[in-house]
């Protein structure tokens, strides 16, 4: 083990801080309106991916910088530090790329990853439907196979972004006389095509990141399968496998940065003139939180690392997953409960912070449900890591 | 970075577990063994290695919490703690395979008490030991003690022999059968080593930490499998139990804490091998952590056993036994979460919120 920056990694750091003084992008005070939001996000994605720090692993061939995985996270973990966004083309970077890379043909990969890193083209995926959500398997999207395409059918949920998306991944059922999961395959759609209609979803924060996709006979050319048919699930499964691993890191990063902003908050706001901070409760309350964040480090550098050294991400990403979802509740309800009163004080000067509190605190509860519920990671890891019975 | 054990390190805790395997097979209803089993045992730790502490060659503390987990994983009743962590921070204990038992506690004082009543007294003959000590491990098999105590220059850590005259040890209730406890009185007991001052003391601290934790994790482990193999036989409603949702997610969370338990210790170690300037706060974050997550996987061990490990002939409280001993020392969760919550106060610098 070497927790210790190596000469290379502390040079790749003090080169990001670098550009990070230089780009001066102020992620708190990124446009309301969420198109004006997506265009400064775009840029920003294509900039980085400029200065190389957008799939600093994937290969050159396809935009990538060819280095090796530690380096992306050093990358993104310096980027969460700086409070930088995240960036927007994160479904195609996380879930849809890595699938490409995995499973694709090259003219696919040449054809699809440039445009994901540069932010050029976004992404969304089309997994989830509304009667097919944990029991994805399940899914009744079907894409019957006619001549040298196949008729896209269906309905879509939890679409993220898909209002600016380009591409959208698609699973779908292509063969209806097979156990559920194995008649599933990847289709590569795109958003142009006649058929498709998005209708955007208002969250509980009030944003509407996420969309309900319909797709009403939505053509799609053969060359837009991903692998084979039916490898559909196995696809979904390596990427959602791979999504929980890595995100981890600099989501934890993210966590850290949070957590600071909520000590400085209760070191600086009083309540009938003592410091919230002063009240042991309040530091206990933090120090769980710390402890949550930093052990979610420590057991996603040691999973991660495996997966560093070339072992591929396992079924311990699940683990990883809760600790994350448990972290960033933990935090987001500790900060409510720091702040207390003084979230009603409302002053002019307050509200900006409290609003953050607020959203950071309704947000937080979608933790334990996307990317596989709290419940589907449990049963994860009680079928692949501990093998207990099934009956 | 790079975050994977190395072969090396991957064996020392394969071989450890099989020298457990080998060494430590006590008879059902006499968990402690015989003097014989004991130093038996012992013998073969130290002929393996296990105190070749620090150096270019010597153990670091991640091997240490290696060996640690094993000997929680076997309920190994052996002065190991004690005697690892002392070589680990006093360069000076490292040499030779003395056994020793700390000395830190006090009848009414805690973990981290700056001013020990035990007192370091000067004489015309040399420093002596005058004081009261408690919560010795395993003080009748010890050869040195490693006492807390102030001296002139602040609180320090001075070596006495175990048998020297002036030297009283007396049993106190064990709660492990398998950790007996001991107190100690000192009237006037020769010094034969240090006083050590400051970083050690710190050193001291945050290994001990390391290692009570490392144990817990193993025992806890060991009480995760054999769950998951209980459930996986024992029948009911027709079905193995090991099939409901309800206890198979308890046993996913189970392992959750169990897992990343044991990541946090690796981290903390390879922090304090590191020597960073965090190793005793990412210790703390530690100790914490595992204290409660050790005890909660006991408590969902015994709960999927369900009534059998109630009773005293079954394993399952000595493991619980143990966890709650390592959890008591060098700093419970309370402990270690007000000292990491009085920090980030401290470090807190109010900043107008833009």
């Amino acid at each position: 083990m070497r927790l210790i920056a190596s000469d290379s990694e502390r040079a790749l750091q003090d080169e990001i801080r670098a550009f990070l003084a230089a780009e001066r992008l102020d992620a708190t005070r990124l446009p309301r309106s969420l198109e004006d939001r997506m265009e400064v996000l775009r840029d920003w994605q294509a900039r980085c991916h400029g200065a190389g720090y957008v799939g600093r692993a994937w290969p050159r061939e396809f935009g990538g910088g060819g280095g090796p995985a530690s380096e992306q996270i050093v990358i993104d973990q310096e980027l969460a530090a700086a409070g930088a966004p995240e960036f927007v083309n994160v479904v195609g970077l996380d879930v849809l790329g890595p699938s490409l890379l995995r499973f694709g043909s090259d003219e696919q990969r040449r054809r699809y990853l440039p445009a994901i890193l540069s932010a050029e083209e976004i992404w969304c995926q089309g997994f989830s439907e509304p009667e097919a959500g944990s029991d994805l398997a399940s899914l009744r999207t079907s894409a019957v196979e006619r001549d040298d395409h196949f008729v896209l059918r269906g309905q879509k949920t939890w679409v993220s972004w898909g209002q600016f998306a380009r591409w959208c991944g698609v699973l779908a059922r292509t063969d209806e006389t097979v156990p559920t999961h194995r008649g599933i395959s990847m289709l590569i759609v795109d958003m142009r095509s006649p058929g498709v209609e998005l209708r955007p979803m208002t969250q509980i924060t009030g944003h509407a990141e996420f969309c309900e996709l319909f797709l009403d006979d939505v053509v799609v050319p053969k060359e837009n399968l991903l692998s084979e048919r039916g490898d559909g699930w196995k696809i979904a499964m390596h990427t959602l496998g791979h999504e929980r691993g890595t995100a981890a890191l600099p989501r934890q990063v993210k966590l850290r940065t949070w957590l600071d902003r909520a000590v400085r908050l209760a070191a600086e706001r009083t309540l009938d003139g003592e410091r919230l901070i002063d009240d042991p409760q309040v530091q206990v309350g933090l120090a769980r939180a710390l402890i949550g964040i930093e052990v979610l480090r420590h057991h996603a550098y040691r999973t991660v690392g495996e997966f560093l050294n070339g072992g591929a991400v396992g079924p311990d990403s699940s683990s990883v997953k809760l600790l994350m979802a448990e972290a960033e509740q933990r935090l987001a309800a500790t900060a409510l409960e720091v702040l207390g009163a003084t979230l009603q004080h409302a002053e002019p000067a307050e509200s900006a912070e409290n609003e953050f509190w607020y959203e950071t605190y309704l947000y937080s509860r979608a933790a334990t449900v996307y990317g596989g519920t709290q419940q589907i990671q449990r049963n994860i890891i009680a079928d692949r890591v501990l093998r207990l019975p099934k009956e | 970075m790079d975050l994977e054990l190395s072969d090396e390190q991957t064996w020392l805790g394969e071989s450890v577990e099989t020298l457990l395997a080998r060494e430590w097979r006590p008879a059902a209803g006499a968990p402690y063994g015989d003097e014989a089993q004991r130093d038996r045992l012992w013998r073969a730790l130290v002929d393996f290695g296990a105190l070749t502490v620090g150096g270019d060659e010597g153990l670091g503390a991640i091997e240490l919490c290696l060996i640690a987990r094993a000997l929680g994983t076997h309920l190994a009743p052996v002065p190991y703690l004690a005697s690892a962590a002392l070589r680990y921070a006093v360069e000076e204990l490292a040499e030779g395979d003395d056994a020793f038992a700390l000395a830190l506690l006090e009848p009414g004082s805690g973990w981290a008490s700056a001013t020990p009543r035990t007192t370091i007294d000067p004489t015309a003959a040399g420093d002596v030991l005058n004081g009261r000590k408690v919560g010795l491990e395993h003080a009748t098999a010890i050869d040195r003690l490693a006492v807390s105590a102030s001296g002139p220059d602040g609180a320090a850590l001075a070596i006495v022999h175990a048998r020297a005259p002036g030297v009283a040890l007396t049993a106190q209730p064990a709660f492990d059968a398998t950790v007996p406890m001991g107190a100690v009185e000192l009237a006037a007991v020769e010094v034969v080593g240090g006083p050590f001052t400051g970083e050690a003391l710190d050193r001291l601290a945050t290994i001990g930490a390391l290692l009570a934790a490392a144990e817990a994790v193993g025992a806890a482990g060991r009480l995760l499998d054999d769950a998951c193999r209980y459930a996986g036989e024992r029948r009911q409603f027709g079905r193995t139990i090991g099939s409901f949702q309800a206890l198979r997610h308890l046993m996913a969370d189970m392992y959750v804490r169990q897992a990343s338990s044991w990541s946090s210790v690796l981290y903390a170690a390879a922090t304090l091998d590191e020597d960073a300037a965090e190793a005793g706060r990412t210790a703390s974050i530690a100790k914490a952590y595992v204290s409660r997550a050790a005890r909660e996987v006991a408590h969902g061990a015994m709960q999927v056993f369900g009534g059998i490990a109630v009773t005293a002939e079954h394993p399952a409280h000595r493991f619980l036994r143990r966890i709650v001993v390592r959890e008591q020392q060098f700093g419970d969760a309370a402990h270690h979460e007000r000292a990491l919550g009085r920090a980030l106060a401290a470090d807190a610098v109010p900043e107008p919120v833009v």
